[in-house]
Formats: C-alpha cells, structure tokens, sequence
C-alpha cells in the first residue's frame, strides 16, 4: 500500500478519534482547540496524496498561477469589499478536477494570509475553500452538471451561503462564546449572514460577467499543456 | 571534441504539418565554442535550441537526431541534462520560480538532490561570481529587469553547466543591462570555457567575440562561418539579415570597402581613417527638414512637475517643449528615468502637480475623458500585452471598434491581416506589438503616444514598424515616442529629444542631436566622428564614403 | 523585507513552537491569573514590534473586547447572582465574568497572532516544513512570487486600459465590468507566463530527484538551548495544569484554583515561557545602547 494511503487511514482511524476523545477529556473551554486540530487533520491526508505522487512542474505551475491569480484578483476590480477570490477557485476546479480545486483553494487561503495576516480562522478558511474547490471540481466533472456560466454561478451562491461562510462563522463561535448553545450558534450565523450574502453575490456576478472567457482561457492553456482530465 | 552534433534534423508541429519548422539541419559543436545563432524570427531559431534539450523540445513530427557526446540527447537522463546543459529563456520573469533571490540560486540544485554543504557551495560562488551577494537576501521582485535576467543565468549557472544555451536573452532588458548580461556571457565563455549558443537581435555586442555565426533561414541553416566572412556571404546573397548585421560591418559592405572587414566601433573607425581621403569633399549631408515649431504644436507643455507620492521625490521636474503637427518626435534617456511617466502624464492618467499641457491648442483637464481618448489622445503600453483581453485579434479589434471597414483598414496598416483569428498570445513579440498598435489606432487618435515600441523586436520588425509609422504620419497623426533605441529613433524620428533628471534638454533632428552628442548616439556617429559631421546611421556613413570616394576618382 | 527583532533571527523552528506554545496555553488556559499574563506579556511584545502603532491597535481592540464581554452573557444563562432580566431571560454576574474571560483570551490570541505575522515570514515557514512537504513548500513559495508581481500587472493593465480610453467610466456598473476585463486579462498573462516557468523549472531539473532543501537558516547551539528551554517550561506548564492548579469554572459557580504553594510555578514558568521574545528584544537593544555608550 502507498504511504500516503497509510496515512489517510490512519488519520481517520486514529488521529481524529483520538483529538476527539482528549478534546472531551479536556477541561475547559477546548473546542476550539480541538475542532482546529480536526480540521488540520482531516486535510492532512489530501496534502500527502498530493506529495505522495510527486506533481509535475506544470501541474504545480498552473495550481500556483490560479491561487496567486485569486489572491491577486482583489485588486483587480476597483471597488471597495468586491472579491473574487473565491469565483476564481470554483473556476480552477471545474476546469482542472476536484484534487486541483482543493489545493488551489486550501493554498490560497494559506497563502493569502502571509499577506493579509495569518489567524485563528487560518485552517478553518483553507477547509472552506480548499473543500469548495474540490466540490466544483466533482460536481462539474465530464458526466456532472454542464459548465454553464449561470449554473456554475448558481453552484457558487450556494456553496458560500451553505458551506463557506457558515464554516468560518463556526470557527469565531468556538472562539468567543463561553457556552455552545444552538442560540448561540444561530446568533453568530445570523450576524454573519449579511456578509456571506454579500460575498454569495460578488461571487456570482463574477462568475455571470466573467466565467465563460476564464473557462476558455483556462481550457485553452489545459490544451496547450496536453492535460486531458 | 564534438559536444553536439546535429544530424539531418527535420521536424514539423502538429497542428501544421504541412510547413517544416527545421529541414534537414546539420550542425556540430566543440567544446568551448561560442556560437551565434541568426535568423529573422520565425526561422527556426528557438525551434533548433529546443531540440538541444529534451525536456524543452517540442511535440511534432520529427526525423533525424541530436547526439549530444556522441550518445542520442534522449537517452541521457533529464537530471543530467538539467546539469549539463543550461538553458536561458527570453522572458527574465517569468523564469523566474521562488519568490527569494537566495532560493532561486538554489532551485536548480535542490532539484538535483544536492547535499546541504554542496549547496552552500555552489550558491556562495555564484553569489560572488555574478556580483549577487548584495541582494542575495532580497524579494526577486524588487529586481530590475537586468537583475533578474542575471539572477536566471546564475542560477543556471551554479548547476556547472557544460554548454550555456541563450534564446534571445536580452531582448527584454534595457540596452545598458543588454550589453553588461552580453559581457558576462563572454567573461563565461572565456574564464570557464563553457560552450555558448545564443540567438541575440543585439548583434553589435556579440559578434565581434563569437567563434561562428550560424544564420537560418525558413528552417535550414544557410550559412555557417566567420563573423567576417559572414557579412559579405549575407551582402552578396542579398539576404534581408544583412541589415541585422553591425554598423560597422555594414558600412563596410555597403560602400564596398576591402581588405579586412571591420567588427567593431574601433575596427571601423580605424577602416575608415584608412579609406577615406584626408581632405574631404563633403563632410555632412544636408540638415534634414526642421518642423515650424510655431505654426502649429499639436501639443505645448510648461513647466510640468510631477510626483506619485505626497513625500515621494519629483519626477518630473519642469518638463517643457512642443510637439509639431504630424512629426514623429522622440524623447530618449536612461532607464528609470521617468520617460514612461511622462507619457502617462501627457495622455491624463496621471496629473502633474504644477504646470500646463495644451492639447489642439485646448488645455488637457478641460478634456472628459470620452472627449480625450476618442479622435484625440491614445498610448501604446510597453508591454502589448497588458491590452489583450480577448481569444482573437479580431475580437480584440471589435472590442474597440465595431466598424468592420475601419476594423479592416488598421489591420492592413498594422499588417495584421493575415492573423485577425489568431488568439493574441500565439502571435509573435512584433506581432503582438502591432495588433495592440491596432487596437490604439481604433481610437482614431491625432497624438499617439508610443512606450518603448521596439522592445524585444528585431530589426526586421522594427523596418515594418517604422514603415506602419510612416503610414500613419501621412495620414497626419503626430507620434511621440519614447525609447532606449538610439538606432532606432535616429533612423526615423523627426525630433528626438534627451530626457535627463526629469527634463526634456536638448532637442533637435536626429542629424543634430546624435551628431553631437558622443558617448549616448549611434554606432555610425561614434565610429564616423571627427570624420563626418552628421553621419548618424549606417546608411548615411556609407553615403559619405562613397560620395567622398567617386570624388577621388 | 521588514528588519527581524533578536528573536525573529532565531531559527524558524524556535520561532514556530514558541507561537504554537503561546497561542495554544492562551486558548487553552482560561484561568484568570494566567490570562492576565498573557496578556501583558502579549501586549508587551506586540508593541516591541509594532513601534508606535501598536498603542493605537491595542486600544482598537479595547471596544471588542467589551462588546464580547457584554455579549457572553446574552447566550450563557448559568450563574447565581443574577444582575437583570433581558427578553426575560437572567443575564448573571457569573456569566459577565466568563465573558470577560472568554474575549479576553480572544484579544490575547490575536495579539500573538500579529506578532506572528511579524516574526514567522513565507520564506521562514516554507524553509521549516521545505524538507517534509517539499512539493506543498514550493508551491507556497511560487505563489509568494507571483501575487505582487500580478498585483503589478493588474496595475498596468488597468492603467494600459484607461489610455486607451477603457474603464474611464464612474458607475459601479462601468467599474465592475472595467474590473472583469483586467482581471480577466491579467489571468490570461498569468497563465501563459506560466507555461515559460513551467519549462524553467523542468529545464533545472524538477522531478529528475528526490528534491532536497536549502537551509538558509541553520539551528546554532543557542537555538538547540532556547528549544530545549521552551520545551522543560512548556512541559512543566502542562504538568501543572494536569494537577489542577489552572483549573477554572465560571458558570454555574465561580471555582477558581488559587495560585499560590506548588501551583505558582506553573505560572512562573508559564510567564518565563511567554517572555523569552521579550527578553531577546531587550537584551539586543540593550547591548547596542552599551556598545554605543562606549564609543
């Protein structure tokens, strides 16, 4: 068996009972903590599968082009709060399959915090993007859904509103809530339901404006590389 | 000893298979050699370095071999070959892989698998070698670009490369860093006895130092020999690459010198000293044709100042000057200067902090911008490629434009007819250069405003370019230009002017201006001084000498 | 490149279990005595680092940590002393204090995250972890030097843009579409620039071997020492706390360990931990006066 399946396996089997368990055994507020450690662990065996077969130049080129592109794509459009990081990770994961999409989207929320400042939310924003990507990736794929742009603006709306923007909301709840309560929960949900709307809708206006001529740039330089996925 | 030999290379793309991209190429390489590669671009040049490298060559139909030490190229492992053979590309930023400078001395090592103590090495002495270790600790993107095209052949470099393969090294950088990245190639080439094959467009650097210039054409080798020798085989064939070949040598050919063909400014200047008669009958040409400035300027500037930052310094420091109606004037200066912040400041996009610009005789913030960029002011970016949005030239045209017979005319004087459906990226640098120039034209503007139009384009496209820019001065629209290439602008500007610590100084024709100014000027009035008065490029060099010959006889 | 302080010229690898130390104690602990030592001695480093600004950004954390204090409360109903009904619910004294407790440890963990973002640079993070996630390092790296340079295209490009007098509009809808139009651009020269540093990196032999990494930072006996240092008071921090001199309940009921006999030295040695970038900085600065006061 290959190291890194190893390793997968023995993540799931072990670490992350293990984390769990000392989490509850734990005094204390430590779900935070221990909710991190999970997630660090469950991506874990995605960066091994990923070292494990040893990607080509290319491949590295083109993940590493699309994440600096993202980071770099706030700048781009010239108003204020307007992001189009994460249109340009559902974009890479449609294009180049779901494994492209979780890296580009774990590393570009890895890498865009040297720039803009590491955090708590660090491990939590590349589980959030990192998973979106790769969920574009499997949900647009060769027999999945046609790669309309109105579809795949209609994928991204939903995958902020349901899954990224109440996945970073979680991380602050454990951070700054002395009891877990569904109140509570709900109360952090609601706060940041207004931004996650908001990011929901740059994300689909860019997606609308901007997805079909990224998708045949993108298809183009896939050719030109002689990458058939 | 034969480091490579090529055998009856052929090969063709894919996609075209019809045209042979290299026919039947021989071609043999010692040990230690310096070679000159030559060719109007699209003959083949990058095509043959490609194959000297397995994992750069292309996929395409392909029949003959490479044997590098007598053993077929793809048979020795790429981690070998990555040693052995160095590689330095156009582009010197996108070659570019780390974000640190240290790290990128080492990339290439840390490929390899080297030890930690090897590394270090390795790295210390390039560092000094090259002259790096001042900025060994920087981001690579606070380098020049003459910088960073220093650092990729240093990183190259510390895997002791046996054979050093250049395509087009120089092309991106200004002349001054052009020439000092030339010098070490040779300092390499002369110190370590590593082989060098280069294709450069920068011939006057090189060539004087090559061993032998191979020249292509159309995908075959069509001369191979002494830089000497080759200059008159080019004269006698009448090969259009006759015109890339330095001043000197081409004076000399022209005005059909004999003995020794000189390579050099000082070659050339001895030459002529010898071949001339000491009393000379005519010593200038006439003064070219001075616009009236008077009349009628299309664009007045006084006294501009400007600065991007509050606290930041000035870069514009008082510029004034005029430009006169349908002139094609040049602004030239050294790099960094601010000559492109000029060009920014005069089109609106950035305003000047004191002073007035007057456009069509009507002050430039009265214009709105509808007004301004449309029938009136337009720029042509440094790099075309920063105006390319779409997958065709003709979309990019449409983008402009929706006026099909308009869309048609430009294309035919930009010459780009033949690729409207071409994606933008697949064209060639000169190409590129002018379908962006096309997409400006569409703005039907009366004052374009040119930066750096000739970077990175030989001298074939330059001709085409000029000739696109005469074009457009018939139809009366005024050009100004900024540019490092002095030969350029003496050739075929109206008025140049010197840009020098936020100023314009000295202006006037290029007979005027080149003739007297001594160190920054053409190699035809460095090497025709004190002989010749106003002879600033090759063709009036010759034209004095056979003037003055005719005369003897 | 920002100047590194004493403790920032440290090997990566001391510099990174400090921070793991220091974040994951403060997260962890919420005792009150230890919360309020972390605090100062966070505070303390943040504004070595951050000059004169680092006043203002402490202060700006002042009206946060109120409002999560007041907040808390509103979703923890436990607590025996209660102060008043809000939406007929009991809002406690037990609760309040929790909530300071709780957004205290939240300001403490951002101050050592902004000293981190100081300290633990890209290249310092990639050289820690270049040898054991090779390809994910790189990858790092590549994109560490691409983002400013695209910034920079982006930049030309909307400024190549509006001379030829595109995107010179001011609707939001103008902007917008200006904004596709450079961005859509700028992935275009990204990614045929791409193509050129993939054949760049193949050309130097990526993927022929096993990649090895330079070691720009090299561990020194006094980083083997701090290691080891950090390692015996984080050790005795832990086995403290597993005796229970950190415990700390606020709701229902106030139950607070005191620090006082064996358990001070859980705090002594939780207070040595957090204050060795501290005593670095301080020792450098202070060895510079000298040296200067002596020529």
């Amino acid at each position: 068996m290959k190291k890194s399946h190893m390793a997968s396996i023995l993540t799931f089997l072990l670490l992350v009972p293990a984390t769990l368990y000392l989490g509850t055994r734990l005094p204390g507020r430590s779900y935070y903590i221990t909710s991190t450690l999970i997630i660090i662990e469950l991506m874990i065996p995605f960066f091994l599968a990923y070292e494990g077969r040893r990607p080509q130049a290319r491949e590295l080129v083109l993940i590493a082009v699309m994440a600096a592109a993202a980071i770099a794509s706030r700048v781009a459009i010239p108003l204020p709060h307007f992001k189009p990081v994460f249109a340009v990770i559902i974009l890479s994961g449609v294009v180049f399959g779901p494994e492209a999409g979780f890296m580009v989207g774990a590393i570009t929320a890895f890498a865009s915090n040297f720039f803009y400042g590491q955090g708590s939310f660090t491990p939590w924003q590349m589980m959030a993007f990192g998973a979106g990507g790769m969920l574009a990736g499997f949900v647009f794929q060769k027999k999945g859904l046609p790669r309309k742009p109105w579809i795949i603006a209609a994928f991204g709306f939903l995958t902020v509103v349901l899954w990224i923007g109440p996945l970073l909301d979680c991380s602050h709840i454990f951070l700054i809530m002395s009891k877990i309560s569904w109140e509570a929960v709900l109360a952090v949900l609601l706060a940041g339901f207004y931004a996650n709307i908001s990011q929901a809708i740059c994300t689909v206006i860019t997606l609308l404006l901007f997805g079909k001529p990224i998708l045949e740039k993108l298809d183009r330089v896939r050719i030109k590389y002689g990458m058939t996925n | 000893m034969e480091h490579f030999k090529i055998e009856n290379l052929t090969f063709s793309y894919p996609a075209a298979s019809d045209r042979t991209v290299l026919k039947n190429v021989n071609l043999t390489i010692q040990k230690g050699e310096y070679i000159v590669l030559c060719g109007k671009s699209g003959s083949g040049k990058t095509t043959l370095l490609r194959h000297l490298k397995t994992v750069l060559t292309p996929h395409g139909s392909r029949t003959g071999q490479v044997l590098f030490h007598n053993t077929p190229l793809d048979r020795i492992g790429s981690g070998e070959q990555a040693a052995r053979i160095g590689y330095v590309m156009q582009n010197p930023d996108d070659q570019i892989v780390t974000d640190k400078v240290w790290h990128e001395l080492a990339f290439g090592l840390e490929c390899l698998g080297c030890d930690q103590q090897t590394m270090r090495a390795r790295v210390a002495e390039m560092a000094c070698y090259f002259g790096i270790q001042d900025w060994f600790h920087r981001d690579v993107n606070a380098l020049s670009g003459g910088q960073k095209q220093l650092l990729n052949l240093a990183s190259i470099m510390a895997m002791q490369p046996e054979v050093l393969i250049l395509d087009e090294p120089t092309s991106q950088l200004d002349p001054i860093a052009a020439s000092d990245f030339l010098n070490t190639i040779r300092k390499i080439n002369t110190e370590l006895g590593t082989t060098v094959i280069v294709t450069e467009h920068r011939l006057e650097d090189i060539f004087p130092y090559a061993d032998r210039v191979v020249v292509m054409k159309n995908g075959e080798i069509i001369a191979d020999d002494a830089p000497g020798t080759i200059g008159k085989y080019l004269y006698e064939q009448k090969e259009e690459l006759f015109l890339a070949m330095p001043t000197p040598m081409r004076v000399f050919y022209s005005a059909k010198g004999t003995g020794t063909c000189p390579l050099t400014v000082r070659e050339g200047r001895k030459w002529l000293n010898r071949t001339v008669p000491d009393e000379l009958m005519v010593r200038a040409l006439p003064e070219q044709p001075v616009y009236d400035v008077q009349q009628k300027p299309v664009l007045t500037v006084k006294e501009l100042w400007f600065r991007y930052e509050k606290n930041g310094p000035d870069i514009l420091r008082g510029v004034s000057g005029q430009v006169p109606a349908g002139s094609l004037y040049a602004i030239v200066g050294g790099n960094g200067a601010g000559k492109s912040t000029l060009l920014k400041v005069l089109c609106g996009l950035n305003r000047p902090y004191r002073g007035k610009i007057k456009l069509f005789g009507k002050p430039l913030e009265q214009y709105k911008p509808e007004e301004l960029f449309r029938n009136g002011v337009s720029m042509l970016p440094q790099d075309p490629k920063s105006l390319f949005v779409k997958k065709t030239v003709r979309e990019e045209l449409l983008e402009m434009d929706t006026d099909e017979k308009r869309l048609e005319q430009v294309s035919e004087i930009c010459q780009i007819t033949a690729v409207l459906d071409s994606h933008p990226y697949d064209l060639s640098g000169g190409e590129q250069q002018r379908a962006a120039l096309a997409k400006v034209l569409l703005t039907q503007p009366r004052l374009l405003l040119l930066d750096e139009p000739t970077k990175g384009m030989d001298s074939f496209f330059k001709e085409t370019f000029a000739s696109v820019l005469q074009k457009l001065k018939q139809q009366g629209i005024t050009v100004v230009m900024v540019s490092h290439d002095v030969e350029f602008c003496a050739q075929y500007a109206d008025r140049v002017s010197m840009f020098f610590d936020g100023q314009l100084l000295s202006t006037g024709t290029p007979r005027q201006f080149f003739g007297a100014n001594s160190f920054y000027t053409t190699a035809a009035s460095r090497m025709s001084r004190g002989v010749f008065e106003n002879a600033v490029t090759a063709g009036a060099v010759a034209e004095l000498c056979r003037l003055n010959l005719e005369e003897q006889k | 490149m920002m100047e590194q302080d004493a403790f920032g010229k440290c090997h990566p690898a001391v510099n990174f279990l400090f921070f793991v130390g220091a974040i994951g104690f403060g997260v962890l602990i919420q005792h009150p005595v230890y919360l309020a030592a972390g605090a100062l001695c966070a505070g303390i480093y943040y504004m070595l680092l951050h000059g004169a600004q680092g006043w203002k950004r402490i202060l700006q954390l002042l009206p946060l940590f109120v409002l999560l204090t007041l907040i808390n409360p509103l979703f923890n109903i436990q607590g025996e002393r209660v102060l008043f009904d809000v939406f007929g619910r009991p809002y406690t004294l037990e609760a309040l204090i929790y909530g300071a407790d709780v957004a205290g440890i939240f300001v403490v963990m951002l101050l050592w995250f902004g000293c981190y973002n100081r300290i633990l640079t890209g290249d310092k993070f990639t050289s820690l972890f270049g040898n054991w996630i090779p390809a994910i390092s790189l990858l790092l790296v590549m994109v560490f030097r691409m983002v400013p340079g695209l910034m920079g295209k982006s930049k030309q490009i909307a400024a190549a843009r509006r001379s030829v007098g595109k995107g010179v509009g001011t609707s939001t809808r103008q902007k917008l579409d200006a904004g596709m139009a450079v961005l859509s651009a700028l992935i275009s020269w990204a990614l045929e620039g791409s193509v050129v540093t993939g054949d760049s990196m193949r050309a130097r032999g990526y993927g022929t071997a096993k990649r090895t990494s330079f070691q720009l930072y090299r561990m020194t006996v006094r980083d083997g020492l701090l290691l080891a240092t950090m390692m015996f008071l984080g050790a005795s921090v832990i086995g403290v706390a597993v005796m229970g001199g950190m415990g700390a309940e606020f709701t229902p009921r106030l139950q607070i360990a005191p620090v006082s006999g064996w358990s001070v030295l859980g705090l002594a040695a939780y207070c040595l931990f957090l204050l060795i970038p501290t005593a670095m900085h301080c020792k450098e600065a202070l060895q510079w006066s000298i040296s200067k006061l002596k020529i």
